[in-house]
């Protein structure tokens, strides 16, 4: 078995070397959107099975967004909500024998956090105005300025790590206990990390979102909601 | 085992998530969120009107109370008016009934008097025939003579006792009627025309009648004036007046 720490270059489109990653979120994309299409092309007042369970993952989504942002979750809900699938469906994608996990790897969630860094920083100026959002680095006091500064980096930092930590290890328990064991030893582990990867995607997604609706700030004529920062 | 970090596959994964995020906020939560968006809007639809039904049941409910209270109005009104009429209808039948028995009443009390009148005229008619027939009787006992001669000079004083003119006007043109209980005898009219020529003052040519029912006594029949002087004039005016005071 490859370290997962090493990435090995599949093919090259041109100059692009194509990864193992890459290959997977594609295959992942392709199928997201396939069933997407499909799914939603008759859609109906009165729901089929599929239809009911599209409408509560978005009425979840929906909700989980409106108690942590207290906002309107609709500019907010293509974007948590594919972080939440992308994320589940990545790391769900173990199953596959030959198969890694996309976020098994350090650029898949680096991609992941810097699209929410980046989506931190737009929601800021978006609803805050750019002064708005720069002045939340002065509080609660201009002295607090550096340590705000390193902790936008640090917290997208840690989401890399987290997701990265949690998944890679999950594989390389895995991986090992496979080659130590035996073929249907490991079967527990893989188990234990399909649990962790739906709790991994659900904490990416909340963080994802508190960061960005702490840097959106309240909504007008709305009380703050009371949230925290939550590590696994 | 060194940590590195393939650039390439960084900004394809990153170029992969937002291209993900494109294709599943086209295909995915825009078509559901827009059919939950329907779906309440549908449920708000229905509500409102079902509200619209409630409020219009409660607009009809509220009108058929006000029918019914008018209804009611109405009906109390009539019963009123109708109690009205009928109070009405009974005293105005009241009134004629009273009417009628005051009338009914009248038109007994009038024929009671008619009856009482007839039967007090027919007494004294009864009372006048008694007397005239008692008088006959009492007469036949009497002379002839009595039944003419006692009466001539209270005819002469009464022609006397005329006025002047009513008596200028007796006995000058046609012949004055005199009526008699008998046949006078020629002393007797000799007697009766010189005291009657003395009370007038001028000569007088009679035209003697007799009428047994004057029982006794003359009667001058003057085209002004009557004299009556017999039993049956006394009779007729004891009996009236005995009617008129009974």
């Amino acid at each position: 078995m490859d370290s997962p720490l090493s990435l090995d270059t599949l093919f090259h489109i041109g100059p692009v070397p194509i990864t193992a990653p890459v290959l997977v979120s594609w295959a992942i994309i392709i199928a997201l959107g396939l069933f997407s299409i499909l799914s939603t092309r008759h859609l109906s007042l009165l729901p089929g099975k599929t239809q009911t369970v599209l409408e509560l993952f978005v009425s979840t989504i929906d909700a989980q967004v409106r108690d942590t942002v207290n906002r309107d979750p609709a500019p907010y809900r293509p974007l948590i909500g594919t972080i939440f699938l992308f994320v589940l469906i990545a790391n769900c994608s173990a199953l596959v024998p030959g198969i890694e996990p996309p976020t098994a790897h350090l650029e898949t969630d680096a991609a992941l956090a810097l699209v929410v860094f980046a989506a931190t920083i737009a929601y800021g100026v978006s609803g805050r105005g750019l002064k708005g959002y720069l002045a939340t680095f002065a509080e609660p006091s201009w002295v607090m300025i550096p340590l705000n500064l390193v902790e936008q980096i640090t917290r997208t930092f840690s989401l890399v790590v987290r997701l990265f930590g949690n998944v890679m290890s999950g594989v390389f328990v895995v991986g090992i206990v496979l080659s130590l064991a035996g073929l249907f030893v490991p079967i527990p582990l893989m188990a234990l990390d399909l649990l962790t990867g739906a709790v991994q995607a659900y904490i990416f997604a909340v963080l994802a979102t508190v960061f960005i609706g702490a840097a959106a700030g309240e909504a007008p004529g709305e009380t703050p909601p009371s949230q925290e920062e939550k590590s696994p | 085992m060194p940590m590195t970090i393939d650039w390439w596959t960084l900004g394809l994964q990153t170029i992969n998530v937002l291209i993900l995020i494109w294709i599943l906020a086209r295909f995915l939560f825009r078509p559901v969120t827009k059919i939950i968006a329907d779906r309440q809007a549908a449920a708000h639809a229905a509500l409102d009107e079902a509200q619209q039904v409630r409020d219009a049941a409660r607009a009809a409910r509220d009108e058929a109370n006000a029918e019914a209270a008018e209804i009611s109005r109405t009906r109390a009104a009539l019963l009123e008016k109708a109690q009205d009429e009928a109070t009405q209808a009974r005293e105005k039948l009241l009134a004629t009934v009273r009417i009628e028995a005051e009338r009914a009443r009248a038109d007994t009390r009038a024929e009671l008097e008619q009856m009482r009148g007839t039967a007090k005229t027919a007494l004294a008619e009864d009372a006048a025939a008694l007397a005239a027939d008692i008088a006959a009787r009492l007469m036949g006992r009497l002379p002839d003579t009595a039944r003419v001669d006692g009466f001539v000079d209270g005819l002469a004083k009464a022609v006397a006792d005329l006025p002047e003119a009513t008596r200028t006007g007796i006995g000058t043109g046609d012949p004055v009627r005199l009526r008699a209980a008998r046949a006078l005898t020629d002393d007797e009219q000799l007697r009766l025309e010189a005291l009657l020529i003395d009370a007038l003052g001028h000569p007088i040519n009679l035209e003697i009648e007799t009428d047994a029912a004057l029982i006794a006594g003359l009667e001058l029949d003057a085209p002004h004036a009557i004299i009556r002087n017999h039993f049956r004039a006394d009779l007729d005016r004891i009996i009236a007046e005995v009617t008129s005071h009974a």
